[in-house]
């Protein structure tokens, strides 16, 4: 049963959105991503496996692996990136970050 | 409207309502509160969606479904970003099981092997290298909760009640798995080194571009502009 699977996998996605939105810690932030990243694995998966018309197929499976060597990409390239940030402002704040803000807003 | 649709609905408002005030620094600060909305909306959302799953996968299902919005819930409202990383393990975990219940036994040893044993792994040092001290004021408030609950939640809503709809319900039925759809480390290698080959040759470059940038970023030294003098 197709519905459950995505249900979850969408919960998880929408719970990892509202972390990115409103936590101000660069880390956290990062993580909210890989949340994300676990809600649309389960939907993948789940699609893969009760698709809508036709047989089951891998292609799911094969399309989540993809998405694991994009995450684990992102997650050495972000994580060098907050480590030169806080480096650089000693702080791990995102609200420090504003000098391509416009500064009249 | 059915009304099974209004139930998640009714769900997803509790629960847009307990991640608010479970926010950290959010203008009510009702723990107890917080913590019965969250229950109460998990409750209802496992219970309700876990009954048209087959007798033998209910439990099973209920019990990661359960983990797993626990700990994302955790993940996003905890003060210190060592427990976030901490119950993050946990959503992974309960991914993991929810894989092997679909058959996608190979891509669930892969999950667990790349997320709870590499990927947190580098996030726990970042974390030991980036914060020292206890909390801190950034991370006490969250930024807009309200407006952040409220998009995010208003989507979640939109999902379920598009998913709730008879077409899709009628059309996503049981369906048996076929052998050579199963998710064996067999099945998985054919195709990914046959219709996916390509794929594979262009993630090595990615990962490698990815590995070659993460060094050159993390070398450079604060206040430097050029990322050269590597020895």
């Amino acid at each position: 049963m197709l519905l459950p699977y995505v249900l979850v996998g969408a919960a998880l996605f929408v719970l990892g959105l509202v972390g990115f939105v409103t936590r101000r810690n660069l880390i956290v932030m990062f993580l909210c991503t890989e949340l994300m990243f676990q809600g649309i694995i389960v939907n993948l998966v789940a699609f893969g496996r009760y698709p809508l018309r036709g047989e089951p197929t891998l292609d799911g499976q094969i399309f989540s692996m993809f998405l694991l060597v994009v995450a684990a990409s992102e997650a050495a390239l972000g994580l060098a990136l907050v480590v030169l940030l806080y480096r650089n402002k000693g702080t791990l704040d995102a609200n420090a970050w504003t000098t391509l803000k416009d500064a009249t807003a | 409207m059915s009304g099974s649709a209004l139930i998640l609905s009714a769900a997803v408002l509790l629960g847009a309502v307990g991640v608010y005030l479970a926010m950290p620094g959010s203008r009510l600060s009702l723990g107890r509160a917080a913590l019965v909305l969250l229950l109460g909306a998990g409750a209802i959302m496992v219970g309700s969606v876990t009954r048209m799953l087959e007798a033998n996968q209910q439990v099973w299902f209920a019990l990661f479904a359960a983990l797993g919005l626990w700990g994302a819930v955790r993940v996003v409202t905890h003060r210190r970003p060592v427990y976030s990383a901490l119950y993050f393990i946990l959503v992974v975990v309960a991914v993991t099981g929810m894989l092997v219940m679909m058959h996608a036994e190979f891509l669930a040893a892969a999950v667990l092997t790349i997320y709870a044993g590499a990927i947190l792994v580098t996030y726990v040092f970042v974390i030991m290298l980036a914060q020292q001290g206890g909390d801190s004021a950034y991370d006490a408030h969250a930024r807009e909760p309200l407006w952040g609950c409220l998009t995010g939640f208003l989507l979640l809503a939109v999902i379920a009640n598009s998913l709730m709809e008879p077409a899709t319900g009628s059309a996503a039925g049981a369906i048996e798995l076929p052998a050579s759809a199963a998710g064996t480390v067999q099945n998985v290698g054919i195709s990914l080194l046959t219709t996916y080959v390509v794929g594979i040759e262009l993630t090595g470059v990615l990962l490698l571009a990815a590995m070659v940038g993460a060094i050159a970023i993390a070398r450079r030294r604060a206040g430097e502009d050029t990322a050269g003098e590597v020895d």
